[in-house]
């Protein structure tokens, strides 16, 4: 265990360093001189070169890359030059928001899959299960944008049920927070759940053909027991896997969601980076989405192994 | 957004080396379905022009909104345009976008993935972990700060989703060789003394190119739904072009008094996507590499 | 010096200010305001220069010397009079004493100097400081009185003290040095309300000032400012009563329109003076001709597009005052809306009419962008839109890297500074890169006297020569509008488009 974890960590190393230097030069070689943008007006050619200078950007990109590399590891990733806030700062205000709503959509979706998923598979090949695997099937070309804007026409606009928009802090009313959390959860379980549902259909179905599944059944045990306890778990491994990858993409890739409905949470950061140009901060947040991206991938690999000692040995 | 989509068809692709075969052949039916309503949609992109249909950019600018009528089947947008036109011409930027992007993903991400699987080896290495470092990043994030940052034009768009789309096939192309070189005719081949490249274009090419095309598929579907998004924000194909992503957008600020302008351009969206998810599906699972698919 | 102390005969401005009797007020609530934009915060430093969200809030926490009273007149504000020199160009403010800032440190003349001072360092490189460029230097001859230097005359120099803006609030200097970098997100001001806390993209909450030197006339106990960039979500908010009061504009017409048929809604809405307009670089082609720039004028039907964009609610224009200015023309010389003769000119020019033009990547910017378009396509001349964000217009504006780009001449209470700075021949912000002698001459006479019919004249004459050269267009007045629940009393005219709800309670 302790060699595959070592392996793990070696390939970890050069990954997050390939990360910080691709993060960089994205924000880097994005046109938009940040000192004429610093400067607006006042951008004469002489301010400009006094400021580039000040700012340390008229050295070599490479002398530049290392200088931020040692202040990120440092753990300063630079202020906004907009709102003087520090990028720390910005992402941690808006993280619980991306949180939360990752943490309900994750749950959201699951209790949707997980039961359809065992009764498709009970049922495979039935008409239930053609009609739901069709369905999920469907439901994979169907956007979260749209999912979104039918949501908000049905539950928002038509009967008038629950906010469009609009979040309410848990501290200050913790059943209005869940209320404004309840459509962008939704819209996002809703895009969920297919996978989730797929994946863990046809492991469970490889399950129920194991011997000892037979066996079970051949001693009589309650079918239920038998799905819950017997085949669930050693079925839900890859869907430990999809969720967790879910988990990781949806710290920053909730974009669109965010923005549709007025979550103040990372992608929405992201965005107004963007449209300000706002580099420090766009900077800073993509590495620390892109960061956290392979951190939960490396735990979900550990977790993994530890379910699935084959794992550690095999092909991984 | 995207990257749920892209992370999707990864993980369709991934589990199906662990999932026993299920895929029935009933898909027949929804397959035609499927292939007649894209070749209707290409067909009014091909010869938009030449239909009897109001131009798509035309505005009647006091008749916004209005109600379908002999001279527009679907009546007017939001700034008095022909709506079922603008559907129409609409699909052309779909699928020009969706058919062009996701080639740069197959030519580069397939020839990555072939030599990675072939070779192994710290190739290999450099080519996964160059993979796992993209799919680090938020897409989204990505194309939005090209397009805002580098213009919005139907190349830029074009490229960035291209790009963002390179890891997703060679990770495909890698697992589809990576199966492939163990088979009898790669190591007969490999005995009788053929060049690493004869091997590679003569033997594989063939082999994995199918299982490509079943995901280049995929990938169109994903296309089409990425520009939409990019277009729904405002940052997709520049105005007047009408994009079934920017409709939806536009039509959304009026859902609550012609719903049917966010909803027309969604449903076409839908279809198409659908369609190309059906078509890629069922060529996947004829492709499917793996010993007694077929 | 010939002093004028009117001011002082305007005593009791405050109570004028809110627009109601005081006796009418109840105490206490909070009252949450949508706004449209994130405010980035309120250091001009850092800012560079405030946007309506900005102005909005800054009206609760911050102060200028003077205030507009509901006649659109200088009235007073931190300052409790003023007088001039009779050529207008030393302008002496007499503070009210005993204001302090929230932070308990005095405010006074050093104070009003010291934020002058720091913005027009040039060392500071600070944006805000374009905006000052007429001001030479603010003196501190002692606690209570402040000067004034300007470069030019400036007959009605206080007014244009009172927005509440990058340039005319005053901060405490002791909060800005002390806290730096912090500073920009944790002001400290003398207004009748302070910063209590702020979540960035979410609200700003901002609490009654106790020690107001004016607490009397302030009712609510709390004002949440709250960015909604979405319409839709915005006016939901307003509906489901998350929100008490919206920010809103013309394109939201669909809203506007509903919110006034709605009997628990009001509408606030007020005339301004200014345009929204744009303007053709002349020194590029195909806009160096004449002809060219006024073809395309003539090809716009400004009620078509009010129609198209803003169900008609707004407002054409055809001059840079608008309805809500003092400045009225009999004839301010625009050109007659005429398609077919745009066409013919278009064809005597020759060439092929193909050009750029900038739009913000916004729902309105892409709105407009489109409209424009097909109206010059139908004389034949081919716009491309290109979008671009709200911030790098003017940027592209200064460096003159642009064929047309859109403006604003924002509701200011004196035309002057506006007029100078667009039109003057030698002006750094002469955008549209055009010397005219007679449009000079026209606006320097109409800074060289307070009386207003020879202003009005001189100002006519600009307009018809702008209009007659199409160098600037003006496609629609301002406007501006507010959506509140009916119970919202007390909200002043929207001069500028600020809302100030600092004076405002709730029946």
């Amino acid at each position: 265990m302790a060699k595959f974890i070592g392996r793990r960590l070696l390939y970890l190393l050069p990954v997050l360093l390939a990360v910080t230097l691709l993060t960089f030069l994205i924000a880097s070689l994005l046109p938009g001189d940040l000192a004429i943008t610093l400067l607006g007006d006042q951008a004469t050619p002489e301010k400009v070169e006094a400021l580039r200078a000040q700012m340390g950007l008229d050295l070599p990109i490479w002398q530049r890359y290392l200088l931020w590399l040692w202040d990120v590891l440092h753990g300063d990733l630079g202020r906004s030059f907009r709102t003087g806030e520090t990028v720390l700062a910005a992402v941690a205000d808006r993280l619980p928001v991306s949180l939360e709503l990752m943490v309900m959509a994750e749950v959201t979706a699951l209790l949707i899959a997980i039961p359809l998923a065992i009764l498709c598979a009970v049922k495979s090949g039935s008409a239930t299960d053609r009609f739901l695997t069709g369905l999920a099937f469907g439901k994979l070309s169907l956007p979260p944008f749209m999912v979104a804007i039918l949501l908000i026409y049905l539950f928002a606009v038509s009967l008038n049920l629950l906010p469009a928009t609009g979040w309410i802090p848990f501290a200050e009313d913790p059943i209005a927070n869940l209320r404004s959390f309840v459509l962008p959860a939704l819209t996002l379980a809703i895009a969920e759940w297919p996978v989730l549902m797929r994946v863990l259909r046809s492991d469970m179905i490889a399950t129920l053909q194991e011997d000892y599944i037979a066996m079970a059944k051949a001693k009589g045990l309650r079918p239920a027991r038998i799905l819950l306890v017997h085949a669930l778990k050693p079925s839900s491994l890859t869907l430990v896997t999809v969720t967790g990858i879910n988990i990781g993409r949806l710290i920053g890739g909730a974009l669109i969601v965010e923005v549709i409905f007025a979550l103040p949470g990372i992608g929405r950061l992201l965005v107004g980076a963007i449209y300000a140009r706002d580099f420090i901060i766009l900077q800073g947040a993509v590495l620390f989405v892109a960061v956290g991206f392979v951190m939960v991938n490396f735990v979900v690999d550990m977790l993994y192994a530890v379910l699935d000692p084959r794992i550690r040995h095999g092909r991984a | 957004m995207a990257v749920r989509e892209v992370a999707a068809l990864d993980v369709g692709v991934d589990t199906s080396a662990v999932t026993p075969v299920r895929r029935q052949r009933r898909l027949g039916g929804l397959f035609v379905a499927s292939v007649i309503w894209i070749a209707l949609v290409g067909l009014g992109a091909i010869f938009a022009g030449l239909l009897p249909i109001p131009s798509p950019t035309e505005m009647d600018m006091l008749g916004k909104r209005a109600l379908p009528s002999a001279e527009h089947w679907l009546g007017n947008d939001v700034l008095g345009r022909d709506v079922f036109s603008r559907l129409i011409y609409g699909g052309r930027i779909s699928l020009t976008v969706g058919l062009l992007a996701p080639v740069i993903g197959v030519t580069v991400g397939g020839a990555l993935g072939m030599l990675a699987g072939y070779f192994r080896g710290r190739f290999e290495t450099i080519v996964t972990g160059g993979v796992d470092v993209l799919l680090a990043f938020p897409p989204l994030v990505f194309a939005l700060a090209v397009t805002a940052y580098l213009g919005q034009s139907i190349l830029n768009i074009t490229l960035v989703i291209g790009i963002l789309g390179i890891p997703a096939f060679t990770r495909v192309a890698r697992a589809v060789t990576l199966s492939l070189s163990e088979r009898e005719f790669v190591t007969a081949a490999r005995a009788l003394g053929a060049t690493h490249s004869r091997i590679l274009l003569r033997e594989l090419l063939p082999n994995v190119a199918l299982p490509l095309v079943a995901f280049f598929l995929l990938g169109v579907a994903v296309t089409i739904v990425v520009e939409g998004a990019l277009s729904f924000l405002g940052l997709g194909v520049p105005p007047p072009a009408p994009s079934w992503g920017s409709m939806i957008g536009e039509g959304r600020e009026s859902l609550d008094i012609a719903p049917w302008l966010a909803f027309l351009p969604a449903i076409f969206m839908f279809l198409t996507v659908l369609a190309f998810n059906v078509i890629g599906d069922t060529l996947r699972a004829l492709t499917d590499p793996r010993p007694g698919a077929l | 010096m010939k002093t004028m102390f009117r001011a002082i005969a305007l005593a009791a401005s405050a109570a004028v200010l809110a627009g109601a009797p005081a006796l009418a007020q109840k105490k206490g609530g909070t009252l949450t305001v949508g706004l449209e934009l994130d405010i980035p915060g309120f250091d001009p430093l850092k800012v560079g220069v405030y946007d309506t969200s900005q102005n909005i809030a800054a009206a609760l926490l911050l102060e200028t010397l003077v205030k507009l009273d509901e006649n659109g007149k200088a009235a007073p504000g931190l300052a409790a009079s003023w007088s001039h020199s009779d050529d207008f160009k030393t302008w002496t403010f007499k503070l009210r004493p005993d204001v302090k800032f929230h932070d308990g440190t005095p405010f006074n003349a050093a104070a009003v100097k010291w934020n002058f001072d720091r913005q027009k360092d040039p060392k500071n490189n600070c944006r805000c400081a374009f905006y000052i460029a007429g001001t030479l230097a603010v003196e501190a001859p002692d606690d209570l009185t402040v000067v004034y230097k300007l470069k030019d005359p400036a007959v009605n120099f206080p007014v244009l003290l009172s927005r509440p803006d990058q340039n005319s609030t005053i901060h405490s200097p002791s909060a800005i040095q002390a806290k730096g970098d912090d500073y920009n997100r944790n002001l400290v001001g003398t207004g009748p309300f302070v910063l209590k806390s702020w979540t960035a993209g979410d609200r700003m909450v901002v609490e009654r000032n106790p020690t107001y030197w004016d607490k009397d006339k302030i009712s609510l106990d709390r004002v949440v400012l709250r960015p909604l960039p979405d319409s839709q979500s915005r006016f939901a908010s307003l509906k489901s009563g998350e929100t008490d009061l919206l920010w809103a504009d013309e394109f939201e017409a669909d809203n506007i329109e509903r919110a006034r048929k709605d009997p628990a809604l009001q509408v606030l809405t007020y005339a301004g003076s200014g345009a929204a307009v744009s303007l053709f670089n002349t020194k590029v082609e195909p806009f160096d001709d004449v002809r060219v720039r006024q073809a395309l004028v003539m090809a716009l039907d400004r009620k078509k597009m009010s129609m198209a964009i803003t169900n008609g609610l707004s407002r054409p224009a055809s001059n840079p005052y608008g309805d809500g200015s003092w400045v009225k023309c009999k004839d301010d010389g625009a050109l007659p809306e005429d398609p077919k003769k745009a066409a013919a000119l278009i064809k005597e020019y020759g060439k092929p009419v193909k050009f750029k033009m900038l739009f913000t990547a916004t729902p309105r910017g892409r709105a407009n962008g489109q409209v424009l378009q097909q109206l010059w396509k139908n004389v034949g001349a081919e716009m491309e839109i290109e979008q671009v964000d709200q911030a790098t217009i003017p940027a592209r504006a200064f460096q003159r890297k642009f064929d047309v780009t859109p403006w604003r001449i924002v509701d200011f209470p004196d035309p002057d500074v506006q007029m100078f700075a667009n039109f003057y021949s030698k002006s750094p912000l002469n955008l549209a890169s055009f010397t005219n002698a007679d449009l000079d001459k026209a606006l320097e006479a109409a800074r060289m006297t307070a009386d207003e019919a020879k202003r009005t004249e001189a100002y006519c004459e600009a307009s018809r020569l702008i209009n007659q050269n199409a160098t600037w267009f003006f496609t629609f007045q301002n406007t501006y509008y507010a959506m509140a629940k009916a119970k919202v009393k007390g909200v002043p005219k929207l001069y500028g488009g600020v809302i100030d709800v600092s004076h405002a309670w709730l029946e």
